[in-house]
């Protein structure tokens, strides 16, 4: 045979051979494994590395959302919130005041007519972007609110009423927040925290806090969907329990809080039957009642155009190896989804 | 004044649009709806009747949670093992007539009009042969298989194949209906990339136009059950080397399936982060396929498909294998020079520098990957006995004779295992990286289709090498 | 602006040849262009199969045909030219595979198009159905896989589907042949104007939202005299159609000359 030997040359045996080369792939997938990880690391810290803008963009919405509390901070206080040193933030607090965006009073700084304007309008951004994000894109509700935080600082008001327009002028964000007009008006919206509630109170749900994001991570592995029903079965300093969908929940204080509701008066309570499609058991028909307003964009205009509709008869007809997905008759045909999409489908189910 | 119409149009729309408010589509989706039932209504008898009884029962064992994939597993096994112990014999009298009686024919009337030994061994040794012995080897099988799987599609087996398997998917982070595109793919890569736009969302829809290839193709099938007869039915006894082919094919075909599982959970892990957005699939009734109609129809269409193949690609293939052949460069010939410059690398992996040759050259299709490496072989060793000559396909009308060749050059069971391994991990054929490019429109994407299985490829048959060798000695 | 009033002359064809060729459609030398839509495994491509005698790729799941594919037939003389479309649930959400089918019937404009539906799901199948007719007022429905509906033992009255919808219903059995002399008999009454039809409109219960599409209609019907779907022009401008929005601004409606 011909010479293809400088390998072999070295290593005399071709076990021995084969043996080192595995040990060298080994150790060279490792190397890029590690190299990964750390450029992971640079992503994250180049995503701390904010532009000047966006850190002075970033104080001014920190400091309106403050505001919008009714309360007011110090120099302090910001650089804490917004990871910035206090030096750097003494330097922008100066430029920002000769911006005319800020002014101090008292150890307290407050934003001018310009600032509440140039605040609203980042909001405004971020807002229809997470909007844009749950109607246009399939990415992750985890995801909206990093992303928004990135483009707020990228587009122009131009492109920012092209969006509006596209968008069809929307008025609230996905997790139920106003979006700012483009004259800077923001809608008043009338919650109160789900802890706030008494027991037997019903409520519908309005708004869920994104941030922090463990506290929202928990809400939304719960399944719990803006617009959804509830009643309260119990509530003290520690828990609330309550009723929704056909689902009973049990949540820690500090997470119920960072769900807004709004109280239902009698003649606004009504189908109280409301379960989610998913819990309908093989055999059994129900009637659809509707498709949730989590359920939005393609993802919805794609279930009513297969049927899911308002009144639609339907039955679980088989359930599949993994019950996931499982086959619905509707209008005389089978269709598949998965669960999380039939959790997003209110129905009443028939008595038997 | 055209322009102002349209301005105000546009204008009147954005005002109204905000005031019908954001329930718009859902009502109007809700009217027509009303109406098409109000219609209905009118127009349709169902009688009493238990309809669909018969399909219901069907499906509850199709997709059970026992029977499901067995049955999947069980159907492939039965048409790979019909196709494979049915286009043995096909295949030796298409070779037997076009190698063997017309080839020979076809040299006397060339010789014997006096032409040139250049323009006979070009036309004759280079595209003629090429076409002769891929469709041989492509046509029978191909003629077998699809026509069985046809009668399957037509039934209505394939959404419920979706349907069982959409858990997975899922977990992987790609959508349901890939299953589809990669059955379609078993046809043909390019149609199965093409067939991805009965996925919604692009981030699913990318998943699955980049794992097509993992799924075997009409010009791979032969080449995997051809080198598992002559490799891995030979490990057992003769009465048994059929099944044993068949359970190696199989594997590789699921060794696919697996590869297309793992690129799509490490793509959704990484350049194509996100969540799965929507699966619907309609499950449509069982119909009962016209069965002869079926058979033929595929039948004819399957054939004309690997013709025209033969023709398109194998003959100039052929072309150009000859011509690389014969002539030389210093003292080699080019395809030698070749050969010697990647034998070293194609060994190391478990391959040889003829394979890597062979799979450059077979870029354009691959059926002519076995043919070309028959060819070169031949040509690189200068067998004497075998064959006609330089870059001259020889007569293949028996496997015995195919296995000959490749031992005296220097293949073993290690080669066979990476052949069959490599040919399913390789880049797409130029047909397919063109319509990646045409359906994505990205040049990024096509590139990252087109290289990521070679990579796979590499990396696989390097590991099976290495851990053949420490194994065997 | 010159406009000609299609009916000045009857044997003109209807079809928009210019954005046929935009779309990528050669009609030359065709008298009539016929496109071929529906939902998705209702026998589309069966049913054009057996009109022009090819071997388009059929099979029983919803999504088998995903381009557009082309044909033709000569009947009473005339030589027809057929587009087979990919399948689709409905013309009103904007995925691509719905967009291939939508533009074609809105911007091609063919003589006739022929909704094949499925006899045993006629529900499901009328809601894109109506939405054909919204667009266009020379169709043709056909009623396939009538032996399926037979054999699950559901029967539709065709004349009585036909005077709700205001356009001719042949009931067919595409995969055995049957109905196809029928089907083709109608296409040419329909495209050579000896049919007339009055298709049904969409209502809409929300008295909201019908006034907003009448108020939108009326300044598209000034624009465009003539053009047949103003209506649904109008529906989907209120759902904000991105495409349909650029078309106006382009100016893409004007009825050819
Ligand atoms: N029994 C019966 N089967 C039919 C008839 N017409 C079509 N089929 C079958 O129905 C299935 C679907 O037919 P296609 O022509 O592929 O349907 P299509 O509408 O083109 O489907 P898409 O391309 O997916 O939109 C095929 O398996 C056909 O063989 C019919 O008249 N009777
Ligand atoms: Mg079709």
């Amino acid at each position: 045979m011909r010479n293809f030997t400088t390998i072999s040359q070295i290593i005399t045996s071709e076990t021995d051979q084969a043996f080192w080369s595995l040990v060298i792939f080994l150790l060279v997938v490792l190397l890029a494994y590690f190299m990964m990880r750390l450029k992971v690391w640079r992503v994250i810290m180049t995503g701390q590395l904010r532009s000047h803008r966006a850190q002075i963009e970033d104080i001014l919405k920190q400091l309106y959302h403050v505001e919008a509390g009714g309360k007011s901070v110090g120099i302090i206080d910001l650089s804490g919130a917004l990871r910035i040193s206090d030096k750097k933030m003494l330097n922008l607090i100066e430029e920002m005041v000769n911006m005319d965006l800020i002014q101090t009073r008292d150890e307290k700084i407050v934003l001018t007519e310009m600032g509440r304007d140039y605040a609203l309008r980042i909001i405004r951004v971020h807002r229809l972007w997470e909007k844009y994000l749950s109607e246009k894109t399939g990415i992750s509700k985890l995801e909206w609110h990093d992303r928004a935080e990135q483009k707020e600082h990228q587009l122009t008001r131009e492109q920012t009423e092209s969006l509006y327009e596209e968008l069809g002028r929307p008025r609230f964000d996905p997790h139920g927040d106003p979006i700012p007009t483009a004259q800077g008006q923001v809608i008043e919206v009338k919650s109160v925290p789900l802890t706030g509630l008494r027991k037997g109170a019903v409520a519908r749900i309005k708004h869920i806090e994104d941030e922090p994001e463990v506290v929202y991570k928990q809400i939304i592995a719960k399944k719990l969907h803006i617009g959804s029903q509830l009643k309260v079965i119990e509530s003290d300093d520690r828990h609330v329990k309550f009723y929704s969908e056909g689902e009973e929940y049990t949540l820690p204080s500090i997470v119920a809080c960072n769900i807004s509701v709004l109280e239902l008066s009698e003649e606004e309570i009504f189908e109280d039957s409301k379960v989610r499609l998913s819990s309908l058991d093989e055999g059994e028909k129900a009637r659809i009642l509707g498709i949730s307003s989590e359920c939005r964009g393609a993802a919805r205009r794609r279930l009513m155009d297969l049927g899911f509709i308002k009144g639609t008869e339907i039955e679980t007809e088989f359930n599949g190896p993994n019950k996931n997905p499982k086959a619905y008759k509707l209008r005389n045909t089978l269709i598949a989804l998965r669960n999380d999409q039939a959790d997003l489908i209110l129905i009443e189910k028939e008595a038997i | 004044m055209n322009q102002d119409h349209s301005n105000d149009i546009i204008e009147l729309a954005s005002n109204l649009r905000w005031k019908v408010g954001e329930n718009y589509h859902d009502r109007l989706t809700e009217g027509i709806y009303t109406d098409a039932a109000a219609i209905t209504r009118d127009v349709e008898v169902r009688d009493g009747k238990a309809h669909f009884t018969f399909d219901r029962k069907l499906d509850q064992i199709l997709t059970s949670k026992t029977f499901g994939f067995p049955i999947m597993v069980l159907i492939l096994s039965i048409i790979l093992w019909i196709t494979i112990q049915g286009a043995n014999y096909p295949s030796g009298m298409l070779a037997t007539l076009l190698l063997e009686n017309i080839y020979p024919f076809l040299k006397g009337v060339a010789s014997s009009i006096g032409m040139p030994w250049w323009l006979d061994g070009f036309l004759i040794d280079g595209v003629y042969l090429a076409l002769g012995w891929v469709i041989a080897v492509m046509l029978p099988p191909m003629a077998i298989f699809f026509p069985m799987f046809t009668l399957l599609e037509d039934f209505g087996y394939l959404p419920r194949v979706a349907f069982n398997m959409d858990n997975m998917f899922r977990k992987t982070g790609a959508h349901g209906k890939q299953a589809l595109t990669m059955s379609m793919g078993w046809g043909c890569n390019a149609a199965g990339v093409v067939a991805t736009r009965i996925i919604d969302s692009p981030r699913e829809r990318l998943i699955a136009i980049i794992t097509n290839n993992f799924s075997l193709c009409n010009g791979r099938w032969p080449t995997q059950i051809l080198i598992a007869t002559i490799f891995i039915g030979a490990l057992v006894p003769p009465a048994f080397s059929g099944l044993m082919s068949t359970v190696s094919v199989i594997g590789i075909a699921m060794l696919g399936i697996a590869f297309m599982f793992l690129t799509s959970w490490l793509l959704s892990k990484t350049m194509l982060k996100g969540e799965v957005s929507t699966f619907a699939l309609e499950l449509p009734p069982y119909r009962p396929p016209r069965f002869w109609q079926t058979i033929y129809t595929s039948l004819i269409d399957r054939t004309l498909i690997v013709l025209w193949r033969a023709m398109v690609f194998a003959a100039p293939a052929g072309a150009v294998i000859w011509l690389s052949s014969n002539i030389t460069v210093g003292d080699m010939t080019i395809a030698n020079w070749m050969i010697e410059w990647m034998d070293e690398f194609g060994v190391f992996i478990g391959l040889n520098g003829v394979i890597l040759l062979a799979y450059i050259v077979a870029i354009p299709a691959n059926e002519i990957v076995l043919p070309t490496i028959l060819m070169l072989t031949v040509a690189n060793l200068n067998l004497i006995g075998v064959g006609a000559g330089d870059g001259v396909m020889f007569e293949l009308d028996s496997e015995m004779e195919t296995e000959a060749i490749l031992r005296q050059g220097g293949w073993t069971l290690l080669t066979g295992i990476n052949l069959m391994l490599f040919s399913l991990l390789h880049n797409p054929c130029s047909t397919t990286i063109y319509t990646i490019y045409k359906e994505t429109k990205s040049w990024k994407w096509t590139a990252v289709a087109s290289i990521l299985p070679v990579i796979m490829g590499f990396v696989v048959c390097f590991l099976v090498a290495q851990i053949y060798r420490i194994v065997v000695g | 602006m010159s406009k000609v009033v299609s009916d000045a002359c009857e044997t003109c064809p209807l079809y928009n040849s210019a954005e046929l060729k935009k779309l990528g459609v050669n009609v030359d030398n065709a008298d009539f262009v016929v496109a071929l839509a529906g939902n998705p495994n209702t026998g589309k491509s069966t049913v054009f199969n057996a009109l022009t005698g090819l071997r388009q790729h059929t099979g029983n799941w919803p999504g088998k045909t995903v381009t557009r594919a082309e044909g033709g037939y000569n009947y009473h003389g005339k030589h027809v030219k057929l587009i087979d479309l990919p399948g689709t649930y409905s013309l009103l959400s904007t995925s691509t595979d719905e967009e291939v089918a939508r533009n074609f019937i809105l911007f091609g404009r063919p003589d006739v198009t022929v909704i094949a539906v499925d006899a045993s799901r006629l529900e499901r199948n009328l809601n894109l159905a109506l939405q054909v007719l919204e667009i266009t007022d020379k169709a043709v429905l056909c009623l396939n896989l009538m032996d399926e509906a037979k054999r699950h033992h559901v029967a539709i009255d065709a004349r009585a589907l036909s005077r709700r919808l205001g356009i001719p219903v042949v009931p067919a059995s595409a995969r055995n042949g049957e109905g196809i002399p029928e089907l083709l008999e109608t296409i040419h009454k329909v495209a050579t104007g000896e049919i007339k039809c009055t298709p049904h409109r969409i209502k809409i219960s929300s008295k909201q939202i019908n006034q907003a599409i009448e108020d939108l209609n009326k300044k598209l019907l000034a624009k465009y005299p003539g053009l047949p779907n103003t209506r649904w022009i109008a529906m989907r401008l209120l759902d904000g159609d991105q495409h349909i929005l650029d078309a106006i601004k382009n100016d893409e409606f004007q009825l050819a000359s």
